[in-house]
């Protein structure tokens, strides 16, 4: 390409890149809210605490461990430590402070929303001569939660926020074509339909976009991955690499992609607008 | 079975290029032409000379395929201008051969390039119009050194030449030149004008606008003249006798 990315060209190309870059690391940056909101909604929705009211004693914990894990909803059961308690209230009291427990932690295995999981699992108990009460049942379940407004909330802000860069994309690529207006003058008077004038201009553009879109792309994902190995404890290249998802790169994968058909988008446009005054003078 | 034949593109076959009856043509709100009579023909060069902003100009342009006809009957290379639709009016521009009066080209690019774009258009690769291409720098006069040169560099009529070359390439059936002459020494522009006749060989027809009326004396040109958008013929025998 003759005098490619010259001047103006290469300032416009930064621009593109830049914009890019910006809707990959804003959808890079949805994806990892998402995983956040996801495995908060899991854990809030499997974790429960039974308390024990009476009888008292290890025999009365040990007929509710034993009813417990014999419910179809429990996963699993175990009464909770002095120790585990004190970490829960983030050793506010010590394990040695702490009085005998009548707790029991439970996980949960998915349940549909209809399904009074509380209510089952106090039956389930009082069967087996114990009365207890569900002190942290689950919470925000199902599509109405407030985790799963935030993943919603979320995808929408990136979606949203891509589609305003696209328009940016596209009206560089507008800028683009207007470098190319003589080319454009000289199509059409040599005979050029607009769509064979236009196509040739959005061809170019669609290629720089995708050049700039893919380097947009490679750069949230250098600096998402540096942002993880700083903000994630003990974390090394190695178990980032296992965290990861292919769905968490779909912003990456989508940039350069995006930028071509927004870029192309733009100059088609602008070019079938310098044809149609080239070649029509009326 | 009763062929069904089209009147106008047997008109074409038969080698007229344009005929223009009764045509208004303009910009906007302003009506440039005037019920506009005139004929081209395969093989003839016709010069249509005229006085500043008489219309000369306009008329290349309603010829060009550029600016509709407001009224009247345009046909050109067999195409009804008036009802044919955009791809049709595309198809017959490229059958046209245009040289600007102030040519627009990619700056940028060599003069060899610009002049193969119309070839690179109609789908041929360069090993195959390469020697064409350097056929017609030769043809018009621009050397080899300047064809290999941006065009942003070359001299007025460097330029003028790499237009025509370029209006040439795609060997078509029409060609016309709005003020070919301009800014040129009067011996150079009389050489473009022998140039541009001597396509009619080949059988294209040739259309010349200018001011320069002695432009017609560079060879068998057939004469126009235009005036306040009113195109007619000039009498060239009654001229003769008159001289004489």
């Amino acid at each position: 390409m003759k005098n490619a990315l010259a001047g103006m060209e290469r300032a416009l190309f930064w621009t593109l890149t830049i914009a890019a870059f910006a809707a990959a690391a804003v959808g890079l940056g949805a994806r990892a809210v998402d995983r956040v909101a996801a495995s908060y909604e899991t854990a809030q929705q499997n974790y429960a605490i039974v308390r024990i009211a009476a009888p008292e004693g290890p025999e009365a914990m040990a007929a509710a461990e034993s009813a417990l894990t014999h419910s179809s909803h429990v996963a699993s059961a175990a009464p909770m430590t002095a120790g585990r308690a004190a970490a829960l209230l983030q050793q506010s009291v010590t394990a040695e402070d702490m009085p005998p427990l009548q707790l029991i932690e439970i996980e949960l295995n998915p349940a549909e929303r209809h399904v009074d999981v509380s209510g089952d699992l106090v039956a389930a108990l009082a069967q087996g001569g114990v009365t207890a009460e569900i002190v942290q049942a689950p919470q925000g379940q199902g599509p109405g939660g407030t985790a799963a407004r935030v993943r919603v909330a979320v995808l929408a802000g990136a979606i949203a926020f891509a589609l305003i860069m696209a328009l940016i994309i596209s009206l560089v690529a507008r800028g683009l074509a207007a470098r190319r207006r003589e080319l454009v003058t000289v199509l059409a008077d040599c005979g050029a339909t607009r769509g064979q004038a236009a196509g040739r201009v959005a061809d170019e553009a669609a290629i720089t976009g995708l050049y700039a879109g893919l380097l947009g792309g490679v750069l949230a994902g250098m600096i998402a991955f540096l942002a993880l190995i700083l903000a994630i404890p003990d974390a090394t290249p190695e178990t980032l690499s296992q965290m990861i998802l292919p769905l968490d790169l779909v912003p990456i994968a989508a940039a350069p992609l995006g930028a071509a058909i927004a870029a192309s988008f733009g100059a088609r446009a602008a070019a079938g607008f310098f044809h149609e005054q080239a070649a029509r003078l009326d | 079975m009763a062929q069904h034949t089209n009147p106008d593109r047997e008109l074409f076959e038969r080698g007229v290029l344009a005929r223009l009856n009764g045509v208004d043509a303009g910009y906007g709100a302003e009506t440039v032409l005037h019920h506009v009579d005139f004929e081209a023909r395969a093989g003839e060069v016709a010069l249509v000379s005229g006085p500043t902003a008489a219309g000369k100009t306009t008329l290349m342009h309603l010829l060009r395929l550029s600016l509709a006809p407001r009224a009247g009957r345009a046909l050109l290379m067999g195409l009804d201008v008036r009802r044919a639709r955009e791809s049709a009016r595309a198809k017959a521009k490229r059958r046209i051969g245009y040289v600007a009066e102030n040519p627009v080209f990619v700056e940028h690019w060599s003069a060899f390039d610009n002049i193969a774009l119309p070839l690179r258009m109609s789908g041929r690769k360069p090993t195959e119009y390469v020697d064409d291409v350097r056929e017609l720098v030769n043809f018009v006069g621009l050397g080899e050194a300047s064809a290999d040169e941006p065009v942003e560099t070359l001299s007025g009529a460097g330029r003028r030449r790499t237009a025509i070359a370029r209006a040439l390439a795609a060997k078509p059936d029409l060609i016309l030149a709005d003020d070919p002459t301009s800014g040129m020494s009067p011996s150079d522009g009389r050489r473009i004008v022998r140039l541009l006749a001597e396509m009619r060989r080949v059988g294209a027809g040739v259309i010349i606008a200018s001011q320069d009326e002695s432009l017609a004396e560079c060879g068998p040109i057939l004469r126009w003249r235009i005036d306040r958008g009113r195109v007619s013929p000039v009498d060239q025998d009654f001229e003769a006798e008159a001289a004489e």
